[in-house]
C-alpha cells in the first residue's frame, strides 16, 4: 500500500468514486479505501433512478436537475457503459387526497423549472399499458432518468483509475491520527497512510468515521428491501412510484402514526425494469440498525402493493431479493463540506437519492476541497445546521 | 485452443459470460464472488448461481491462489429458488 497521500477518499461507492475521479481530473493525487468491494453497500443494493420528480422542490431539486444534466453526457466521458436511459418517470396516484397533495407538488416543481405533467388515468395508462384500472391519475417528467448504479459506481472508479487514483478494496479504515488540531495519517487493517486530507464518504457508515476524531455526524441507516423478478420482455417505461412514497419520504409523521403493517415499513412503490429485462420492485423504508436481512412481512407488503398497482405482477417470479441501508438525515439532504476539523470533509447521507446526486456532489465538492468554496453554495448542506458537531463523551 | 475457441468457454449460462471475461475481471481487481457478480452479472441470472458459483469460485482460486472456503464465505448468499409472485396475494398486509 501507498504510504502517503495528499487526499483519502473513504468509500468505495457512488459518492466516494464520483469525487475521487472528479479530484483526480483536477490533478489531484487520491486513494480511495473500501473496506469490502466497490459498490458493496448502499450503491450496490438500490434503484436505478435519476428521478428529478421525488425531490424537495428547493435547493434539492436544483442539485438534482444540474446532476441529470451531467448524466446525460457521462458515459462517453468515462468511457464505460453505464446504461443511462432518459426513459422518464411516473409518480402513480390512486386517491382524492394524493391528488391534492401531488398538485401542490407539482406547483412548486415547475417554479423552480422541472418540466412535470399532471395525467389523468387514461393518460396514464397510454403510457404505461400495465397499470391497473383503479388509478386515477398520475404526474409524468420527461426529465426523469436510468442509470445502473454498479456501473456508475464501477464507470467512476475506473476513469479514476485511469487517472492515477489507487484504489485499495478490503481495506478498512480503523482510526484517524491527528496531530496539534490537524490530521496527518489515517489508520487501516493494511496499514497506515500519511495525509493531510480526508472525504468521509461512507454513506450510512460515515458517523464511525466521525467518532474516530470526536465529530458526531447525524445520519442514520435506512433500510430498504427490494424484489427482483425474472427477465422479460418491457412491462414497464422508465421508472415508477406511487404517491404514497412520496408522502412516506416527504412526511415521515404518516408512518410514525400509522397503524397498518405496511405504512409502518413505509412500503411505498418504486419499480423499473433493468436492461436486463430484470424488474426492480421496491421497496420499505425502515430503520432497524445496520440490520441488511430482508424480511417476509416487508417483502410479501412490497409485492402485494406492487400487484395492486401491476396486476400482471402476480403471474411473474421473484428470483432474488436484498436490502441496503440508505444514509439517512432528519431533514433529507446529504452533509456535504467540511468541518471544524482542518482537511476533514464529509460527503454523506443522499438517502435515496445518492444514485441521483452522485456527479454533482462529486464536482462541487471537488471545486470546495480544490477552491475553498463551489459554484453552487453548499452551506445549507453543512454539518452545522444540525448544531454542536462536537460528540458528547 | 485457439483464442476465439478459448473465449467461447461460458462460465455462467444464464448471463452467457466467459471464463476469459472473468480472468480479465480478476486481473482488473475484482477478486471475490461478489465483486465478479456486480462486474460481470455472474450469478444473476434465472439459476441465481446455482451452475456457476462454484466455477467462478475455482477460477478466483486458480488465478489469486485463494482457498476455496475463503472465497465462497458466508457473505456470499445463497441462492434462492424463484417464486410467483401471486403467492403473496392475500396475505395480511
Ligand atoms: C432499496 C434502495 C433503493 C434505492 N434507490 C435509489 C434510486 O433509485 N436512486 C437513487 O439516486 N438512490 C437510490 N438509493 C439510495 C442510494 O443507494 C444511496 O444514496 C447511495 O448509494 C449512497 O452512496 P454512498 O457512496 O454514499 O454510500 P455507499 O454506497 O453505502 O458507500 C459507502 C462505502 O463506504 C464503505 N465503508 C464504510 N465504512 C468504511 C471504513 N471504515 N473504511 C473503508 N470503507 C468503509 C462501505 O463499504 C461502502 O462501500 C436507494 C437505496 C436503497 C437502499
Ligand atoms: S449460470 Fe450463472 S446465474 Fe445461472
Amino acid at each position: 500500500m501507498r504510504k502517503t497521500a495528499e487526499i483519502v477518499v473513504i468509500g468505495g461507492g457512488v459518492i466516494g468514486t464520483s469525487i475521487a475521479y472528479y479530484l483526480a481530473k483536477e490533478g489531484r493525487d487520491v486513494v480511495i479505501l473500501e473496506k469490502g468491494d466497490l459498490a458493496s453497500e448502499s450503491s450496490g443494493a438500490c434503484d436505478k433512478a435519476i428521478l428529478m420528480q421525488s425531490k424537495k422542490p428547493g435547493i434539492h431539486l436544483e442539485l438534482a436537475l444540474k446532476s441529470a444534466e451531467i448524466y446525460k453526457t457521462l458515459a462517453d466521458e468515462l468511457e464505460y457503459p453505464i446504461e443511462y436511459a432518459n426513459d422518464g418517470g411516473m409518480i402513480v396516484i390512486e386517491t382524492e387526497e394524493e391528488l391534492a397533495v401531488m398538485k401542490q407538488f407539482v406547483k412548486k416543481q415547475r417554479e423552480i423549472g422541472l418540466k412535470v405533467d399532471l395525467l389523468d388515468g387514461k393518460q396514464a395508462r397510454s403510457i404505461q399499458p400495465a397499470l391497473a384500472k383503479h388509478i386515477i391519475g398520475a404526474t409524468h417528467s420527461d426529465q426523469d432518468a436510468q442509470v445502473n448504479p454498479i456501473y456508475a459506481t464501477l464507470g467512476f472508479a475506473t476513469s479514476a483509475k485511469r487517472l492515477g487514483v489507487e484504489i485499495y478494496q478490503q481495506t478498512e479504515v480503523t482510526g484517524i491520527k491527528v496531530e496539534s488540531g490537524a490530521i496527518t495519517a489515517v489508520e487501516t487493517n493494511r496499514g497506515q497512510i500519511s495525509t493531510r486530507n480526508i472525504v468521509n464518504c461512507t454513506g450510512a457508515y460515515a458517523p464511525f468515521l466521525g467518532r474516530m476524531v470526536g465529530i458526531n455526524i447525524p445520519i442514520r441507516p435506512r433500510r430498504g428491501q427490494i424484489v427482483i423478478s425474472e427477465p422479460m420482455p418491457k412491462l414497464i417505461k422508465g421508472d415508477m412510484l406511487s404517491a404514497k412514497y412520496i408522502a412516506a419520504k416527504h412526511n415521515p409523521d404518516i408512518v410514525e402514526k400509522a397503524k397498518d403493517k405496511a405504512t409502518q415499513m413505509g412500503i411505498g412503490l418504486s419499480l423499473g425494469q433493468s436492461d436486463s429485462g430484470n424488474l426492480l420492485i421496491g421497496a420499505s423504508r425502515e430503520f432497524v440498525g445496520y440490520d441488511k436481512s430482508t424480511t417476509y412481512d416487508a417483502l410479501s407488503a412490497i409485492i402485494q402493493n406492487a400487484i395492486r398497482i401491476i396486476p400482471a405482477l402476480r403471474n411473474i417470479n421473484m428470483i432474488r431479493n436484498f436490502a441496503g441501508l440508505r444514509p439517512s438525515t432528519t431533514d433529507g439532504l446529504p452533509i456535504l463540506g467540511g468541518t471544524e476539523l482542518n482537511g476533514y470533509y464529509i460527503a454523506a447521507g443522499h438517502e435515496g437519492d445518492g444514485i441521483a446526486l452522485a456527479p454533482i456532489t462529486g464536482q462541487l465538492m471537488t471545486e470546495l476541497i480544490c477552491h475553498g468554496k463551489s459554484s453552487i453554495d453548499l452551506s445549507l448542506f453543512h454539518i452545522s445546521r444540525f448544531g454542536d458537531q462536537k460528540l458528547k463523551r | 485452443m485457439t483464442e476465439t475457441n478459448k473465449k467461447e468457454v461460458i462460465i455462467c449460462r444464464c448471463e452467457d459470460v466467459s471464463e476469459v471475461e472473468i480472468k480479465q475481471a480478476i486481473e482488473e481487481g475484482f477478486t471475490t464472488i461478489n465483486a465478479i457478480k456486480k462486474r460481470l452479472r455472474t450469478g444473476m441470472g434465472l439459476c441465481q448461481g446455482r451452475t456457476c458459483q462454484k466455477l467462478v469460485a475455482r477460477i478466483i482460486a486458480q488465478e489469486t491462489g485463494k482457498s476455496m472456503e475463503e472465497i465462497l464465505l458466508p457473505t456470499t448468499r445463497p441462492p434462492v429458488r424463484p417464486i410467483i409472485m401471486g403467492a403473496f396475494e392475500g396475505e395480511d398486509q
